[in-house]
């Protein structure tokens, strides 16, 4: 028997497959074609079926199936969530470079319009000298270009906090047990830099450790510099709060427990608290903090 | 194929990626498609309007919608949701586009679509280019023509480009393909080759 799309044709009988251009879809996307002996369909068969007339219906059919089966494909592939936060997260990275190279800019021009104006002694980094032109001007009204860029910039900080607040909640639902472990923002940028939760999920504990430390690491590999302890892990406050002397042991304890989460994120999709609890009293304890009891944990 | 002067150009609706138009006719450019360039560097296979075209590695479907003024139809796999979202709208536009969002080293995903083709054209950036035109030469009619378009970076950047040319055409030969014209795609794009094969 020959299976085709349009239908199945066993000893020169065929018969038609009905339904929308959707249910066809689904049938081709369904089907198990060994490909043993095979033989490319006829598309004849399909006027003999009676699915068409000729072949301009053949084909005009045969696309409206096609398109639909490429639209449900693409809907799949989107559906598990993991390729959305990929781009959030890289937004908001993204602005976050933005706004830091703006307010520099706006601050140097704040420094010409202002001659006897200095950042000197006052430890007032650019973005909040920018929020700060931006308030101003919102009380005042009106301003020039200079007045309107930093509102600008006030404005894409907030939408910033905002998209990150979103960045959190959704790495917390797509990836718990890794979220859990070191936070939805930062297991959101480790997600990033692998490329997806199933790359991620892919990854040895020893490449989770250096994610996002790829200079160092090659500059390790190339010129035997000291290899580096952490990569993107560092941003979580377990590894940059440690005493210098086990920020080595906590972050490789640590990947090592991301990399069974992230596998678990992928296979199974919700926490294990068994595993959870396990984690952080090993992470807890590499860092040279005795177990707490139960119910003491911060 | 239909050239103005020197431009090589195809017959159909243009603005798919604002590519210049000449009296009428798209022209398309070798730079950006490297069937393009195959047919300016060497001599490529004549496409007809009554031609079936397997095409793998469909991508955005820039190239796609040249052989698709050509000939009569295309069955454009890719496998990146991404670059087939692209695909699709160049597929609404163009009766006979039949886009399948599939993987080419899986040719029983589509086999229930695929019919017998005229020619099948390779272009996917994978280590294993040559097993996977081969896995799609069933659909190829005997007499068919296979144009594969040799990334040799991306089958060993390791080795040397003419190293990984003069092994895949070994493979080809010993799959009892004839090779019919083999070309470097200089110029136009660096390190990447153009075999013809004839099933």
């Amino acid at each position: 028997m020959q299976s085709c799309w349009f239908g199945d044709i066993d000893a020169g009988k065929c018969t038609p497959f009905t339904g929308d251009a959707a249910a066809y879809a689904y049938r081709v996307k369904e089907s198990r074609i060994s490909m043993d002996n095979f033989v490319p369909l006829d598309w004849g068969e399909a006027v003999t079926c009676g699915v068409c007339r000729d072949r301009a219906e053949y084909l005009a059919i045969l696309q409206k199936v096609c398109i639909a089966g490429s639209e449900q494909g693409i809907r799949e592939r989107y559906a598990s969530g993991d390729i959305e936060l990929l781009q959030m997260v890289r937004t908001l990275d993204e602005m976050d470079t933005v706004t830091n190279l703006l307010s520099e800019r706006v601050a140097d021009w704040y420094q010409i319009r202002h001659p006897s104006f200095s950042r000197k002694y006052r430890r007032t980094p650019a973005h909040v000298l920018v929020r700060s032109i931006a308030e101003r001007s919102r009380e005042r009204g009106g301003g020039g270009a200079l007045n309107r860029v930093a509102l600008e910039i006030a404005g894409l900080a907030e939408a910033r906090t905002a998209l990150a607040k979103e960045v959190s909640a959704r790495a917390c639902g797509v990836m718990p047990n890794t979220s859990a472990l070191i936070g939805g923002l930062v297991a959101a940028r480790l997600l990033s830099c692998a490329g997806g939760l199933k790359e991620l999920s892919r990854l040895p504990g020893s490449a989770i450790q250096v994610l996002g430390a790829r200079t160092a690491l090659f500059a390790h590999i190339r010129t035997h510099a000291p290899a580096p302890k952490h990569g993107i892990i560092f941003q979580h406050r377990r590894v940059h709060n440690a005493p210098r002397e086990v920020r080595g042991r906590v972050a490789r304890v640590l990947a090592a427990k991301l990399a069974i989460a992230a596998r678990i994120d992928y296979y199974r999709g919700h926490a294990e608290p068994a595993f959870l609890d396990d984690a952080q009293a090993k992470i807890d304890r590499a860092g040279g903090v005795p177990e707490c009891d139960e119910g003491t944990r911060p | 194929m239909i050239r103005i002067g020197d431009v090589l150009v195809s017959k159909g609706e243009g603005g798919v990626y604002s590519e210049r138009m000449l009296e009428g006719y798209r022209v398309w450019d070798p730079y950006r498609s490297k069937l393009a360039a195959l047919y300016l560097v060497g001599k490529g296979i004549e496409l007809s309007p009554d031609m079936k075209v397997l095409y793998l590695g469909a991508a955005n479907g820039t190239t796609v919608s040249h052989v698709a003024d050509y000939t009569e139809v295309v069955y454009a796999v890719e496998f990146a949701p991404r670059p087939m979202q692209d695909l699709l709208e160049v597929a609404r536009r163009r009766k006979n586009v039949m886009p399948i969002l599939a993987d080419a080293s899986c040719p029983e995903q589509y086999a229930m679509i695929v019919e017998e083709v005229d020619l099948l054209y390779q272009d996917v950036a994978q280590p294993d280019q040559a097993a996977i035109a081969l896995r799609n030469c069933i659909f190829l009619k005997k007499g068919g023509h296979l144009v594969l378009m040799l990334k040799t970076r991306s089958v060993d950047i390791r080795k040397e480009p003419a190293e990984v040319f003069r092994d895949t055409l070994d493979i080809l030969i010993s799959a009892g393909l004839t090779i019919v014209e083999s070309t470097w795609l200089a110029p136009y794009h660096l390190d990447h080759a153009a075999i013809i094969c004839e099933k």
